[in-house]
């Protein structure tokens, strides 16, 4: 996949370009509004990363400017300011999610991913969901690690499908915050960490094969070791 | 000025339109006057014989003359001057003439007027300023003329203009100075408050404008200004706020931040490096937080949060949260009770209102000690939804209790930065609603929250 990245600050594009090189994008730059638009509608790109903070005119400016032009190429917004007013006008200038700066990279690539999947056909939703040797039956809400059959509340059950469904991927307490229970809050304490041990406690109750890992500084990831 | 003008044109027109009344008023007058004399005169001519006739005839015109008032001028002059005139119808006989000046150039006049029996008309003499008021009467083959002149009528009218002119003038001047001076006196004002106001800068917020005790529409003005210099103060006064106590908290994270990274590249072994790194980053996430929560309380206090309202489910959100912290708090080995009734819906802004809640949750849990008992209760009465949270832990210093609500206030001992319960009041106030704080007699503490119930409720 080719991705667009509209960025003035300079740090932030060596960054950005080097992660998502790694995450298996090809990415382009553009420093200016202007050179963003001029990339853009060549039509090659299949997702666009804007900054709304530019030198020469707004991001959303970009947006609308390249949606007139008739791209129709997900679109994900980064910004600094943090007011609902803003997400709301990115939102329907024709930007397809937004992120606050500063922002985990984690995160970004999971908003990422979704918006592009959201442009292939949708896939069947599955029933049942695997991850190492863990097997998820979603319909019935029953988990089994090997052959044992894990007692898990419904929530860490939720809490469970997330971190596979995001099998080796690294997803921040935000995340789960947002996907799991359905919340935008920046709890001060370690509500969601609580969360992880109680789990952890019923899956990986010995710990010489851990599913669960934590990742100092960034999150939680569900992989063999 | 155009009032002025206006104002003088009103009052001429009104001048104008009484001067030709009391002009038409005499004409009819005078007119009613020639009518009847002419009637007394044709009488008299039909019952004197015809030799006394001049004598006689001169004689009434004396008499009537002296009925006319205003007869003599200044210079003595008769102004009223009357003339009859009696023809022969056939012309027979010389016409019977009374009157002043040469009766030719009346007879001339008369003709050339055309005067007919009937309403009074005016006829004008070569040589004189003033017209005639003629009538003309027909008896037995004689036809009567008696003219009046309009000398005594036009003279009261000359002066009633006159007078009239000296009046308009008069008001037009007093109505000019009265209006100058008094659109003078309120730009003079204007002028004083727009240069007071234009140095009043940032420097110097103290200073406001004098209020005199009437209430005219400069006074409001100027208290008007005065509210408005007033928010600005206390704007200006929170940011200083809120620069100097954010530069004060960024210090030591940062600092923290700086060492731990520093240390990190000391380090060889790549475990301890990530640690030290990962320490670095959860630094850098809890100092966010206190940004995010400054400016947000910065806003809230300024009055400028900006609210995405919807109808939310107050007793949803609180249940949801409770059960989100419920191991965590049972890790503190505190024992939460729930008590909310069902479908109490509020007009709030979600992301907001589900902080607010969670940092209610996080100050109980962060200020008790182990083993205590929270109690968690929503009532909704009267069109207010109450939220009360309870515990029986120490409860706050009673140093504490009156400044609960404002920043950085915390207990001695108490971890955290000392924003949460500022937060909650700023988030609750911003939507109409209310916080208190209370000591429990029994020891511990209450927190009630009160929030205005919505009006809608989505079906």
């Amino acid at each position: 996949m080719r991705l667009l990245l509209v960025e003035d600050d300079v740090s932030i594009q060596q960054f950005l370009k080097r992660a998502l090189f790694e995450a298996g994008y090809r990415v382009d730059t553009a420093g200016t509004a202007q050179a963003g638009e001029a990339l853009a509608l060549e039509g090659i790109h299949d997702g666009f990363i804007v900054d709304l903070g530019l030198p020469d005119f707004d991001g959303l400016e970009l947006i609308a400017r390249c949606r007139a032009q008739g791209s129709s190429a997900p679109v994900l917004i980064l910004s600094a300011r943090r007011s609902v007013d803003e997400r709301v006008r990115g939102l329907e200038q024709g930007g397809d999610d937004y992120l606050t700066k500063p922002f985990a990279l984690a995160e970004l690539l999971a908003r990422l991913r979704n918006l592009l999947r959201r442009s292939a056909p949708p896939p069947h939703e599955p029933t049942r969901l695997q991850a190492a040797d863990l097997h998820l039956d979603l319909v019935r809400r029953e988990v089994r690690r090997g052959d044992h059959l894990l007692q898990l509340t419904p929530q860490e059950f939720s809490l469970l499908e997330y971190l596979c469904r995001n099998e080796g991927r690294v997803v921040t307490r935000t995340m789960i915050l947002d996907h799991v229970w359905r919340m935008r809050i920046d709890p001060a304490t370690n509500v969601v960490d609580v969360h992880i041990y109680r789990l952890r406690n019923k899956v990986d109750p010995d710990t010489s094969r851990p599913l669960i890992h934590t990742i100092r500084g960034v999150g939680y990831v569900l992989k063999t070791a | 000025m155009w009032t002025t003008l206006a104002f003088a044109l009103a009052t001429a027109g009104a001048f104008l339109i009484v001067y030709f009344l009391v002009a038409q008023g005499i004409r009819e007058r005078s007119d009613t006057w020639l009518t009847g004399e002419t009637q007394v005169l044709a009488q008299v001519l039909a019952d004197t014989p015809r030799d006394h006739l001049y004598q006689r005839m001169r004689e009434i015109a004396e008499l009537a003359t002296h009925e006319v008032p205003d007869d003599r001028s200044a210079r003595g002059e008769r102004l009223n001057s009357v003339f009859f005139l009696a023809t022969d119808s056939a012309n027979q006989e010389a016409p019977l003439w009374v009157g002043s000046g040469p009766k030719e150039a009346f007879i001339a006049a008369i003709q050339e007027a055309k005067v007919v029996p009937g309403a009074p008309r005016s006829i004008r003499l070569e040589g004189l300023r003033q017209t005639f008021r003629v009538v003309v009467r027909e008896q037995k083959g004689t036809t009567l003329y008696l003219g009046l002149s309009d000398g005594g009528a036009s003279r009261v009218l000359q002066r009633l203009a006159r007078r009239f002119f000296v009046v308009w003038v008069g008001m037009f001047l007093l109505g000019f100075v009265i209006s100058y001076w008094s659109a003078r006196g309120t730009l003079t004002r204007v002028e004083r408050i727009t240069e007071t106001v234009a140095r009043i800068g940032t420097e110097d917020l103290e200073e406001r404008l004098p209020e005199p005790a009437n209430s005219d529409e400069i006074s409001r003005l100027a208290s008007t200004f005065n509210r408005m210099l007033d928010r600005i103060q206390t704007s200006v006064n929170q940011l200083r706020t809120v620069t100097g106590s954010v530069a004060h908290d960024l210090k030591s994270p940062v600092t923290s931040i700086r060492g731990t990274l520093e240390s990190a590249l000391c380090e060889t072994e790549t475990e301890r490096w990530r640690e030290s790194v990962g320490e670095a980053i959860e630094h850098l996430d809890r100092l966010l937080l206190l940004l995010n929560t400054t400016l947000d309380l910065a806003e809230a206090e300024a009055g400028a949060l900006q609210l995405d309202r919807a109808p939310v489910d107050l007793s949803v959100a609180v249940a949801q949260l409770v059960d989100l912290y419920q191991p965590a708090m049972s890790d503190r080995e505190h024992k939460v009770t729930l008590d909310l009734e069902e479908h109490v819906f509020v007009d709030a802004d979600s992301g907001l209102l589900y902080r607010m809640i969670s940092n209610l949750l996080e100050n109980e849990m962060t200020h008790l000690p182990t083993g205590c008992l929270i109690a968690v209760r929503l009532r909704s009465q009267d069109g207010s939804a109450e939220l009360v949270v309870e515990d029986d832990g120490p409860g706050f210093p009673p140093e504490i209790l009156p400044h609960a609500f404002e920043r950085f206030v915390k207990g001695k001992h108490s971890p955290g930065h000392g924003l949460g319960l500022a937060f909650v009041n700023a988030v609750v106030q911003a939507h109409g609603g209310a916080v208190n704080l209370f000591a429990r007699s029994e020891g511990g503490a209450v927190i009630t929250v009160s929030l205005p119930v919505s009006v809608l409720q989505p079906s």
